[in-house]
């Protein structure tokens, strides 16, 4: 797959993958709740195993994201590292800035706006590739 | 030739179902979320690599997880169930785990 992004796309792309990578490794982190969900709702706590195996999953994807962040052409493999990630990324954003409904997006404020749009709009073209 | 009479099967402990094993036997469901930001192309793209489902069937869940709020993607043991879950999670989609009243 050829990258064909301006340093507009890449410093975009960047920030999203720096920030799941951050999220992961800092309980602290504004993301760090949504790379988190509960598996099953039902139980109180979900099994370790599971979501270590998620945990693990998430920065693999992200640090493979940001190794090949400067790559012309991307495997199936990292196309589908930045695929995830971008969307963590875009979830994650969603999540610790409560847009959780349509009203609550349009609501935003523009900065936050442009980066949720710029996001969508990497993912729109990734996922043509796939 | 005379009738034969069938057997009168008599039941037995074993031939009734406890609650407990009706319960473990109720399939568990893959339930995808909607929200408001995920691009409904990749949502697509996802089910298809995940699920290995056709472009048909992972645009027809799409809709229905866009129209209805969420869709139930998968269902079966547990385990499995589980494990496609973390899977679209790490993907980046909003899924959780249910077992089937």
């Amino acid at each position: 797959m050829e990258v064909r992004l301006n340093d507009l796309g890449r410093a975009a792309a960047r920030e999203a993958f720096g920030h799941v990578v951050a999220a992961e490794r800092d309980p602290e982190h504004e993301w760090h709740p949504g790379l988190n969900p509960p598996i099953d709702p039902s139980h109180d706590q979900d099994d370790p195993l599971a979501t270590l195996h998620r945990q693990q999953e998430i920065a693999t994807n992200a640090e493979l994201a940001v190794m090949t962040l400067g790559e012309e052409f991307l495997n199936d493999a990292e196309a589908w590292a930045w695929l995830s990630t971008l969307q963590v990324a875009l979830r994650s954003t969603a999540i610790a800035n409560g847009l959780l409904s349509d009203e609550r997006l349009a609501a935003c404020d523009q900065e936050l706006l442009d980066f949720v749009h710029t996001i969508q709009q990497l993912l729109f073209e990734l996922a043509e590739c796939f | 030739m005379p009738a034969v009479k069938p057997l009168r099967r008599t039941t037995t402990d074993t031939d009734v179902l406890t609650e407990e094993a009706v319960e473990t036997q109720r399939p568990w469901n893959v339930v995808v979320w909607n929200d408001p930001v995920t691009p409904m192309s990749v949502v697509v793209v996802i089910f298809k690599k995940i699920f290995g489902y056709s472009n048909n069937k992972a645009t027809h869940l799409m809709m229905t997880v866009h129209h209805e709020g969420r869709a139930i993607v998968w269902s079966g043991n547990r385990e499995r169930a589980e494990s496609y879950c973390v899977k679209l999670q790490v993907a980046g989609l909003q899924c959780t785990i249910e077992q089937e009243q």
